[in-house]
Order: C-alpha cells, then structure tokens, then sequence
C-alpha cells in the first residue's frame, strides 16, 4: 500500500494540521491535500492547501474531483463556542459535510471515508450508561450531540451508496495547546462554576493523541465506530482544584446567570458542556485499542495538567514591543 | 534600645498575636487539609479511591467487619459477588467496601440511581447503574461486582437474584460467587463470608443459564447464611424458636 492519495477536510485547524503532519511522515501516503476556511496552523512540506470556504460546493467538488483521493479524512467539524456560535458552527459544519463528503463520493478512486464525530453523540439522558460503548445506540442530547450524529448519518449514507468504508471517531472533549475549545476556555477562567450537587466525572483526549488516531484509522480503513478517549477521569471540582482555579459551586437555577456571566466574559458555556459539567461523559475506548492498537499517551488528569501549564496571551503595547525587538 | 512604652505595648499585645499566629496556623493546616481531601482522581468509572478510603475508615467505627473465603475472589480477572441484602442496611455498599478492603481491589456495587445527589456520591463510592449492559461492560474490564439479592427484614434468607444482572456475568464468562453477609444491629461485629464461584452441573445455551444460575446463587447464599448461624439481634430474642422446635 503506498501511493494513496489522502484528503484532509479541516486541515487549517489545530487538530487538521496536526493530521497532515502526521500524515506526511507515514510512507504509505503518495500524496496529501487539504481543504480549510483557514490556512493551517503549521508548517506542511508535501501538503497542498487549498483555502475553500464551507458552502462554496462547487469549488470543493471541483478540487476534491480533481485530485481524487483514496483516503477522505473529514475533521472539518465547528463545535459550539471554539470558534464560532453555536448557529454559526452549525451551518459551517453541515455545509462542509454536505460539500466535502458529497464531492468525495464523486471520486471514482475513493476506498475510505474517516469522520470526525464525538461521545456527544450517545447523549446523556436519564439512565444513559456510564460509559457506553460503541454498540450502544446513539440518543444525543445536546446540539453538538445531534451534528455529529447528521454527520455521522450522511457519511454512513454515502458510504452505502457507493459502497466504500465508513469509520468514525467519536473524540471525547479535544483540548491541548492552542485548540479552540469551549470547555478549556471555561476551566481557565479565574473563576469556575461547578455542580456542586452532581460534579460528575468526564474524560477528555489530547490532540496529539486524537490526530495519532485519525492517522491509524485512515490507514486501517477503519470500517465501523470507536470511541477515542484518553485514560482516566476527572470531575469539573477536581479540574479547578489541579488549576488553583475559584471553584464556583452552583447547585441549579443560577446556572444561567453564570452561563451569562461566562459569555460576557468570552468564555461561553455551551450546552452540550454545561451537560458534561452536570452529567459527566465517560466512554469505553478499549474497541480502538483493539481495532487501531490506539494507546493514548496522555491521561486525562495529565491534559487538564497541561491545559493549566499553558502561558495565558500576555498583552504588550505595540511601542514596547517594537522597542523590544529592535 | 526601644522606648519603655513601646515594650509595653508588646507586653500587652502579646496574646493577641499568639492567638493570631496560632489561629492562621490552624486556618492554614485546615485549608491544607481540604486541598489533600479534594486533590483525588477518580477511576475510569468515577470511582474515587481517597473517597472510598476515608468512607471505609469511618464505616469502622461503626462495624468491626471481617471477611471470609477472599481466596475465592479472582486475583486480577473480573467476577460476579451476589450478596444477600437486609433492607436499609445498604449491604452491597459496605461489603464492596469489606472486599475491597481484603483483597486490595477496587470493588464496584450494582445499584447507584441516577439522580443527584445520592447518585453521584454513590458513583464516587463505586456505584454503577442497575443496567444489565452497565455491569456487562464492568465485568468485562475485569472488574469485581457487588450484586445485592432482594432486601429481606432478616439474614434469615437471601432474597431473589436478579437474573438479568446474572445474565452479564454469563455473557463476559466471568465467575458469579455467592457471599453471605450478617451483621447484629446491637453489636459491632460484622461478616462478609465468600463461598466458592458456582459451577452448573448441566451447561445451557440459552437464557436458561442465566436462571439457573441465579437460583443456584440464592440456594448457596442460603447455605452461607445457615452455616453463619442465620439472623441475629443480638438480643436475648435470638434465643426464641422462631422457626418452631429446634429450629425445624
């Protein structure tokens, strides 16, 4: 196997970016394109971007036919509050989904279709399993929860239809350096609220981790979903405890005067976390394991770590800066 | 050398700040103990072994527990622990606690609601959902389960067994050992006695070994219970021949 042409949706992003390094180390992979809103956030040497705005279809359809791919990774998902609202995040992803996939079933070469997707995806409603697996059924309860599962559903559809191979990954909460995520900006506020009833136990994964993933999927042509989950757990107090956070506990109604609050200050709480911060997400990631040979490196208790170290922005004055530098 | 009125000032505010010190000494070892109490991790299931441990250390003051036939417990695969129930006493609870504490693993119990707050608390504890798929996946992952039999007044007898939560153990081929538990509500002592795993002497296919199984645990808890010398009050009412003559 060598030679295969792979395509990378959402290789702008810090997750894409980190896929097509990846991918352009592994010598199986000929040759490597990407598409994005925005250009990647690292240096790619063999990977040729093109800058497509999502919902410009016949564009995508064009480039992506074009270049024909084996291989389509699909990462170009916009979860509520990391970049964009939750109604803008929303259209941009069923736009991309519909242009991208649509236009990958185009391709005569194509073998493989690999989604990003997420544990939002088995909901959290009364009675839901602790850590369900991934034969459990998918019952979403958040609107993050219901666009992966119409993203889930359309890669699935179009992978019936012209008879190629469907894999998904079901990514627990992404956080690392620089990853726009809506949780990571709530738990780095100075403050942070916190059910002080309930403070159930959530897992997350590194995207050093998640994009190794994407990586052994594409190269299995992985053909079914796995739940991709970092090992161990933390509760939201704990989270707060490990950064010398102000843990703000909370026991029901005032939940949405924080949610305000948390806007106000650029840290939204969508609902899909403020779910997580009351009913926990776990997940049983043991199927990758066995199916990718996917082992984590970085626990979940070592992200949280992780995502504290990081240096906040410090802000200088242009005068001072300049100063500095010359 | 300092002013005469400025000694006696710190004459007079001597006490004051002995009692500030000592104050903020101990304001400060308290906060320090909050911050070791509330620095746990939790497991994979939401077990958090510091609460379990701290819940276990106070439960003794109240029960002196002693565990028998831990031999019977898998030493690292995953297994199935029935044991009998005595309404309120929360007896999957505390000898999850007990066998967890005898064979040095983390033990989980079958019966935590889904409603905060009891259940997440319980969840800390090593509480998971009465859902057959729920203890299907824990024992799965080699992980020792208390299942509790349907609550009785007395330890005369074991309750039903669920046969459903059964049927997980069946399914992963996980061992299902019955464990018999009486405690005296005037007294102390404790015990938690584990019998060996049941075998069937006929191998089902089907449902049926689930059943039978679950009678087979009943019947052996029952053994467990007779040998342990049945319920106790710790009273001079457990002289009384409740159950006729001699017991008969």
């Amino acid at each position: 196997m060598a030679g295969v042409r792979v395509l990378v949706s959402g290789m702008g992003g810090e997750l894409g970016s980190r896929v097509a390094s990846l991918l352009e180390d592994e010598p199986w992979v000929g040759s490597l394109e990407g598409i994005d809103v925005d250009p990647p956030r690292r240096r790619l040497r063999r990977a040729v971007f093109h800058r497509i705005v999502a919902g410009q279809h016949d564009r995508t359809v064009e480039t992506v036919t074009a270049f024909n791919p084996h291989i389509v990774v699909h990462i170009a998902v916009w979860e509520p509050n990391a970049r964009a609202n939750t109604r803008v995040a929303r259209g941009l992803t069923d736009d991309a989904a519909t242009s991208i996939l649509g236009a990958a079933a185009e391709c005569r070469a194509l073998e493989s279709i690999v989604v990003r997707s997420g544990l939002e995806i088995y909901g959290r409603a009364r009675n839901s399993l602790t850590r369900p697996t991934e034969r459990e059924p998918r019952d979403p309860t958040s609107v993050y929860g219901h666009m992966v599962d119409d993203i889930e559903r359309t890669a699935r559809a179009i992978g019936r239809r012209i008879g190629v191979s469907v894999g998904t990954l079901r990514l627990a909460t992404v956080l690392g350096p620089h990853v726009p995520s809506a949780l990571g900006r709530v738990l780095r506020m100075p403050a942070v609220p916190f059910s002080a009833l309930a403070d159930p136990p959530f897992a997350v994964i590194h995207q050093h981790d998640a994009a190794a993933a994407f990586v052994l999927a594409a190269e299995a042509r992985l053909d079914e979903p796995l739940n991709i989950v970092a090992p161990g757990a933390i509760t939201t107090f704990q989270a707060i405890r490990r950064g010398g956070r102000i843990p703000v506990p909370l026991i029901g109604p005032e939940w949405r005067v924080a949610r305000a609050l948390n806007y106000l200050a650029g840290a939204p709480i969508p609902d899909h976390v403020q779910e997580m911060f009351h009913r926990g997400r776990l997940a049983d990631g043991q199927r990758a394991r066995e199916v990718l040979g996917f082992a984590p490196t970085t626990t979940t208790s070592d992200v949280i770590d992780q995502l504290y170290g990081w240096p906040s922005v410090v802000h200088t004055p242009s005068d001072v800066a300049w100063e500095t530098a010359s | 050398m300092s002013h005469p009125s400025r000694q006696l000032a710190d004459v007079i505010t001597l006490p004051a700040r002995s009692l500030g010190g000592h104050a903020a000494g101990v304001a400060g070892s308290a906060a320090d103990q909050v911050r070791v109490w509330t620095a746990n991790d939790v497991d994979d299931w939401g077990r958090d072994n510091g609460f379990v441990d701290r819940v276990w250390a106070a439960s003794r003051l109240r029960w002196n527990v002693s565990v028998g036939g831990a031999q019977h417990v898998p030493k690292r695969k995953g297994a199935l622990i029935v044991v009998n129930a005595r309404r309120f006493a929360l007896a999957p609870v505390f000898a999850a606690l007990a066998i967890g504490g005898a064979t040095g693993r983390p033990v989980r119990f079958v019966g935590r609601p889904d409603v905060a707050p009891v259940g997440p608390m319980m969840q800390r504890l090593g509480g998971l959902l009465p859902i057959p798929r729920e203890v299907e996946r824990a024992l799965a992952a080699d992980q020792l389960v208390v299942l509790g039999a349907a609550p009785h007044i007395t330890n005369r007898t074991s309750g039903i067994v669920d046969h459903r939560i059964v049927g997980a153990a069946t399914i992963t081929k996980v061992p299902a050992i019955p464990a018999a538990t009486v405690s005296v509500p005037l007294r102390r002592s404790a015990r938690v006695e584990i019998g060996a795993p049941i075998r069937l002497a006929r191998k089902r296919r089907g449902p049926l070994d689930e059943l039978e199984t679950a009678d087979a645990l009943q019947h052996h808890l029952d053994a467990l219970l007779d040998e342990l010398g049945g319920a106790l009050t710790g009273t001079p009412l457990d002289w009384l021949p409740f159950n006729g003559i001699g017991g008969v």
